[in-house]
C-alpha cells in the first residue's frame, strides 16, 4: 500500500479527486432508490413548481401585452359591434378575453373605486345644494304668506319692538 | 424562454440529490422536503424564463439560502457557525493514506456485490452517515464539488469563498472521509 507522504502533491490531489469522485458516485447509487413517499412528494414539488412557472409566464406574458394591445389590435376589431349584442372587442360571440383585453379591464377595475368616489362626492353636493334651495324657498313662501309684510323684518324701529316685547 | 419539458427534467435530474443535500444540512426529512420545494417553486416562478445553462447554478444559490433560512428560523445558527468553524483547527489527517483506503472501498463493495446485497447497503449507509458528519462547509464544499459536479470557481461562488478555500475544505472533507471509513472498518 502506498502512503501520502510517498505521494507528490499532484498525486494527493489526483487521490482525493478519486476518492472524492467515487464517494459522490456510491452517493448516488443510494440516492436514485429514495422511499416511495419521498418520492411522491418531489414528485409534487415538481408539479406545484411548474404550475407557478406557468402562472408567472402567464401573468408576464400580460403585463407585456397590456399597454400595446389597443394598438397590437386591429381597428375593426376595436369598435364594438353596434347592433349585435353579446359582441365584444374582437367580435367573437362568448370569445374568452384575451390577455390584453384583461389586462384592460384590470386596469378599468383598479380605476373603477376612485371614479365611484368623485361621481360620490357629486352627488352629495348636489343634493346638499338642493335642500339648501328647498330650505330657503319654504322660509321665503313663510314670509311671503304671514300677515306681516317683509319690508317689516328691515324697520328698525320693528325689531326694537321685538326685542323689548315680553313674548 | 424554456418550455416545461426542460423545466422538469432539470427538476428531474437534481431533485434527489437535492433531497440528499438538504437532509445532510438539516437532518429532518420533512424540512429537506419543505426546503427543496420552496427551491423549486423560487426557481420556477423568478428564473424559469432564463437559459436553461443557468439554472443549475440558481437552484445551488437558491437552495442555499432556503436552507440558511431554515437554520435562522430554527434559531440554531450559532451551532451552524460553530460548525462551519470545525474545518479551521488543525488538520491531523495529512498524510493518510487515501489511496488505501479508495482501494478498500471498491474491495468492500466489488466483494459484496456479488454476496450479500444487504452488507453493500450496509457500506453506502455507512458512506453516507460519514458525509453527514462532516462539518457543514467541508460537507457542502465535497457535494458541489464531487456529487454535483461544479468546478472550483463555480464552488466558490455558489459558497462565497475563495477558490483557495474550496480546495482545502474538499482535500479535508476527502481526508476526513477516508480516516472515518477506515475507522469504521471499510479498509484492509
Amino acid at each position: 500500500m502506498t502512503s501520502l507522504p510517498e505521494h507528490p502533491g499532484v498525486q494527493l490531489q489526483g487521490l482525493e479527486a478519486r476518492l472524492g469522485a467515487r464517494v459522490a458516485a456510491l452517493l448516488n447509487e443510494r440516492t436514485e432508490v429514495l422511499p416511495h413517499d419521498i418520492e411522491e412528494r418531489l414528485r409534487v414539488a415538481r408539479d406545484q413548481a411548474l404550475m407557478r412557472a406557468r402562472s408567472a409566464a402567464r401573468a408576464a406574458r400580460a403585463a407585456r401585452e397590456a399597454p400595446l394591445a389597443p394598438a397590437a389590435r386591429p381597428d375593426h376589431a376595436v369598435r364594438p359591434s353596434a347592433g349585435l349584442p353579446g359582441r365584444w372587442f374582437d367580435g367573437r360571440i362568448g370569445a374568452r378575453a384575451s390577455a390584453g383585453e384583461t389586462g384592460f379591464w384590470l386596469g378599468l377595475a383598479s380605476w373603477m373605486p376612485l371614479l365611484v368616489l368623485v361621481l360620490g362626492l357629486v352627488l352629495i353636493r348636489a343634493w346638499t345644494t338642493h335642500e339648501q334651495v328647498l330650505a330657503a324657498a319654504e322660509i321665503d313662501t313663510l314670509l311671503l304668506a304671514d300677515e306681516l309684510p317683509p319690508a317689516a323684518w328691515s324697520d328698525p324701529g320693528f325689531r326694537e319692538f321685538l326685542k323689548t316685547s315680553p313674548l | 424562454m424554456a418550455n416545461d419539458k426542460e423545466l422538469t427534467d432539470f427538476f428531474k435530474s437534481v431533485e434527489k440529490r437535492a433531497f440528499k443535500r438538504t437532509y445532510f444540512a438539516v437532518r429532518d426529512e420533512d424540512a429537506a422536503l419543505d426546503i427543496v420545494q420552496d427551491s423549486m417553486i423560487r426557481l420556477a416562478e423568478r428564473y424559469a424564463g432564463r437559459p436553461p445553462s443557468e439554472w443549475p447554478m440558481l437552484f445551488q444559490r437558491i437552495m442555499s439560502n432556503a436552507t440558511m433560512d431554515w437554520f435562522r428560523r430554527q434559531k440554531v445558527r450559532n451551532a451552524v457557525v460553530q460548525n462551519f468553524s470545525d474545518f479551521e483547527g488543525a488538520d491531523e489527517s495529512e498524510g493518510f493514506d487515501l489511496l488505501g483506503t479508495l482501494q478498500s472501498i471498491e474491495g468492500a463493495l466489488g466483494a459484496e456485490s456479488a454476496a450479500d446485497q444487504v452488507a453493500r447497503d450496509q457500506v453506502l449507509r455507512t458512506i453516507e452517515e460519514q458525509v453527514m458528519e462532516l462539518p457543514a462547509r467541508q460537507r457542502e464544499a465535497f457535494l458541489l464539488r464531487y456529487w454535483e459536479e461544479f468546478d472550483v470557481a463555480e464552488t466558490a461562488s455558489l459558497m462565497g469563498c475563495s477558490e483557495g478555500s474550496v480546495k482545502t475544505h474538499c482535500s479535508r472533507a476527502v481526508q476526513a472521509l477516508a480516516k472515518a471509513l477506515r475507522a469504521k472498518g471499510i479498509a484492509p
